[in-house]
């Protein structure tokens, strides 16, 4: 059997589907597809258009505001994060679609299902980019 | 959808306790509950023309079925390993079905075994595969271990939607732990309460270990018949009376549309739709339900998907005793996932089994009085696709 894949250093970055996407969050930016033939928007990124299939995609740069959908506190994590994790599900208010992302200030105190977040990048412990949601939690 | 003259039917069951055989393989446990079900049926091993099995969780190379007919010597003339997620285990029986309704077999055995807990696979899958698991191309760094933070994000929004409490979800699993305890193959029989639901340790908000099916080893199988033989052959024959498929175009949960809900799931209702249309019944007119639901929340979702139960009213109905023995609609009479136990490729069959057992009569202290319809869940994914069959007897 290999050995245990790193869930940060999948084998598909480079992958054509996503490969503008892990490099958009490297310079900042949050990005998603948009099919030229169509006009699909669309989350998470393919190599293809889900709607009419085409494969001409423009990337466009997300506003990175939504709203949370629901979350959990998950106890079984792994091993490149600490648990448990904070795990959100967040209609993107561009309407491209749901993402899943870890959330945030790392308790469940304050969240509450609707509350708005913007996602935000960080860069993780090894080097990754990675994205996550930040919620507005009130004071 | 089922003629009258080619309707298949269940003629003989057996299943291994569900547990742990780390001395057993995988064939060893199946062959144990086709033996099983060869003598319900009381029929001999020659007579079996079509063997049908799911997915083998040991990563051989879909040779199950050839291994089996050489521990059987038998020599069937029509044979498949069938996948397509959990959903894969009614499969098998559909397509005995199919093939028995087009004339081409007569007697089919359908068996599901596994060893998820002896050759542990779920960590297997979720820790050595990574996220390849969910969609090799999808960018989701945060969706690995498995799929309880799936069903949990589920449950939290059914909450959030229908005023469900966790002690709500606590109350079908008390139920299932109750029915379990006369079950013949049931895992885990010792009663539980509601508060030692909601004290066991959290696995992924709102679910707890006790709220969750464990993952473990078991098989099992059925023969089916056509009805011809059946009438001959059974003095009990369980009809399968037709069945509804559906999937959502959703791989684990929606993310490609912010508009679909996870409180509900249009796989399971459209199935369940096509289910009752295929039939010509109601979901009141049931006597006798088994549903797939891993965890207890989805003991309150998915009987409203099916049509037994407005959105929300399952709240109501949970604290009412409804999905009770004697009960609107007696649930999970055997267990259900969370106290029978889990070894999914065999879980429909095991199902299936159980609503074969109260349509005959032969329940037991769980047995629901006079049950003629009896329905039969199960899904893939979360809840992505959906396989609903009703069975009916004379």
């Amino acid at each position: 059997m290999t050995s245990r894949p790193n869930y940060l250093k999948p084998t598909n970055l480079d992958s054509p589907g996503v490969k503008k996407f892990w490099e958009g969050l490297r310079e900042g930016k949050f990005l998603a597809p948009r099919c030229v033939d169509c006009g699909e928007l669309f989350f998470p990124p393919r190599t293809h258009c889900p709607e009419c299939l085409g494969e001409d995609l423009a990337w466009e740069e997300l506003s990175g505001e939504g709203t949370l959908y629901s979350w959990t506190e998950l106890f079984f994590v792994q091993p490149e994060f600490d648990a448990p994790l904070l795990l959100g599900l967040v209609d993107l208010a561009d309407g491209a679609g749901r993402i899943l992302t870890r959330i945030s200030g790392g308790t469940e105190t304050g969240l509450h299902i609707g509350m708005p977040v913007t996602i935000r990048i960080s860069t993780h412990k090894d080097g990754m980019a990675l994205y996550y949601a930040e919620p507005l939690r009130a004071k | 959808m089922v003629s009258g003259q080619k309707r298949a039917a269940v003629i003989g069951c057996g299943a291994v306790k569900v547990g742990r055989y780390p001395e057993r393989q995988e064939s060893e446990l199946a062959l144990m509950a086709i033996r099983d079900a060869l003598k319900d049926a009381r029929i001999s091993k020659k007579q079996i023309e079509g063997l049908f099995t799911t997915p083998d969780l040991q990563g051989n190379i879909g040779l199950q079925t050839n291994l089996l007919c050489e521990y059987l010597r038998i020599s069937p003339r029509s044979m498949a390993e069938i996948c397509c997620g959990a959903i894969a285990g009614g499969l098998t029986l559909k397509y005995a079905a199919d093939e028995i309704r087009a004339g081409r077999i007569r007697i089919a055995v359908c068996y599901g075994a596994a060893r998820e807990a002896s050759i542990n696979w779920f960590k297997s899958v979720t820790q050595d595969h990574g996220w390849s698991m969910i969609e090799p191309t999808a960018l989701q760094p945060y969706a690995a271990y498995g799929i309880i933070w799936a069903y949990a994000l589920s449950a939290r929004r059914y909450m959030h939607e229908t005023g469900a409490t966790e002690e709500d979800f606590a109350l079908a699993a008390v139920r299932n732990r109750r029915n379990a305890a006369e079950s013949p193959v049931a895992a885990f029989t010792k009663p539980i309460t509601v508060a030692d639901v909601i004290s066991s340790r959290s696995l992924a908000s709102p679910i707890k270990l006790l709220d969750s099916a464990a993952s473990l080893d078991g098989a099992a199988a059925i023969v089916v018949a056509s009805e011809e033989v059946a009438r001959d052959l059974s003095p009990h024959p369980v009809y399968l009376l037709g069945w509804g498929l559906h999937h959502d175009n959703s791989c684990v949960i929606p993310t490609d549309d912010y508009r679909k809900s996870i409180s509900h799931f249009t796989a399971t209702r459209e199935a369940a739709k096509n289910a009752f249309g295929a039939v010509g019944v109601k979901p009141g007119d049931v006597d006798v339900a088994e549903i797939y639901a891993p965890f207890s929340s989805h003991e309150l979702i998915i009987p409203e998907d099916i049509g037994w139960f407005e959105d929300g009213e399952m709240v109501k109905a949970i604290r009412g005793g409804e999905t009770e023995i004697g009960g609107k609609i007696p649930i999970n009479t055997d267990g259900g996932l969370t106290s029978r136990g889990h070894p999914w490729p065999a879980t429909p069959l095991y199902e299936t089994i159980n609503i074969v057992r109260q349509l005959r009569g032969e329940a037991g202290p769980n047995q629901v009085k006079n049950a003629k319809i009896g329905l039969m869940h199960c899904e893939g994914g979360m809840m992505n696709n959906g396989l609903v069959m009703i069975f009916g007897r004379d």
